[in-house]
């Protein structure tokens, strides 16, 4: 029996397992009635779709500005520069 | 500036009803959202979350009552510590009340539910990954005991269940969640795709990868 066998086997078994019998259906409606879990509201909602377009944004604006400083600040830029003169 | 401040919250709602719509539209237009032809909620779950949501928590505590024997079962998987196991079922339904607005009744609750306790139930082994590393595992004595029970057939489902379980846990998160949907709950590629929110290349991949990486630990122990 090679190990996926086993493996497969195993998880047919286990189908047939008992599982503990919980009951939180108090402890969720005092979570829920004492307010310690609460939906957010409209602001705090429209706040965070704010904030993930701002980063949306942000991060490929950030990416093409580091890209542009590195290419115009390489050495090779530097000396292209100094000699524009010569070029034209 | 009391009629400024009342104003905010409408603006708000209004906005976000709007960017809603457009995620919504955007969303429906994938492929892979569109396959989802589940049938639709059963009557007694969408009267009852209508009347939740507008406040009535008898309503909810049908809704709990209905479904924490499958999201407890789902859930045994994820955690066989009694404690963390009644934690992570209670977390599934707080987080399910309050992303209830999200839910439309397309598919049925119980699906809807699968997928939150999946989340919850994977958030926990990341915790738990990053809390500690993995508690002392000898491979060769699970294959023994593996070898001994399947041979003899008197292996209980409860044992079973454990022994995979231990080897499972020595997975990473990511493999670990995708080996147990696919062998444990059983899952096919669009089911572990709806619960884990991934595409099904990506589960298929993943899949994979987390088969090949337990191969290895497997053969590196010498047991194979």
């Amino acid at each position: 029996m090679n190990w996926e066998e086993k493996i497969e086997r195993l998880a047919a078994r286990a189908q047939a397992e008992r599982t503990p019998r919980v009951d939180v259906t108090q402890s969720v409606l005092h979570i829920l009635a004492s307010g310690e879990a609460q939906p957010l509201t409209a602001a705090e909602r429209l706040w965070m779709w704010l904030a993930a377009a701002a980063s949306a944004v942000a991060v490929p604006a950030a990416t093409a500005a580091l890209i542009l400083y590195t290419r115009s600040a390489g050495p090779l830029n530097e000396i292209v520069e100094a000699i524009s003169w010569a070029v034209r | 500036m009391r009629g400024a401040e009342c104003l905010v919250p409408e603006w708000a709602a209004l906005i976000e009803a709007v960017i809603a719509a457009s995620v919504r539209a955007v969303a429906e237009s994938l492929p892979a959202w569109r396959q989802d032809t589940t049938p639709d909620a059963t009557t007694a779950d969408w009267d009852d979350v209508k009347l939740t949501r507008r406040g009535d928590s008898e309503a909810y505590r049908r809704l709990i009552e209905r479904h924490q024997d499958r999201v407890a079962r789902m859930l045994w998987r994820f955690s066989r510590d009694r404690r963390v196991h009644e934690e992570l079922v209670q977390d599934v339904f707080v987080e399910a009340y309050l992303s209830l607005r999200g839910y439309n009744g397309k598919a049925p609750l119980a699906h809807w539910l699968a997928r939150i306790a999946t989340r919850v139930g994977y958030r926990y082994w990341k915790e738990k990954a990053r809390r500690k590393g993995t508690e002392a595992f000898d491979l060769q004595e699970w294959d023994e005991a593996v070898g001994a029970g399947l041979t003899t057939g008197a292996l209980e489902p409860d044992h079973a269940g454990e022994l995979l379980h231990q080897l499972l846990e020595q997975m990473a998160p990511r493999d670990r969640l995708v080996l147990t949907l696919r062998y444990l709950e059983q899952c096919d590629v669009v089911e572990t795709a709806r619960r884990t929110g991934w595409t099904k290349t990506m589960v298929k991949v993943q899949t994979l990868r987390a088969r090949n990486r337990l191969r290895r630990l497997i053969e590196q122990s010498g047991t194979e």
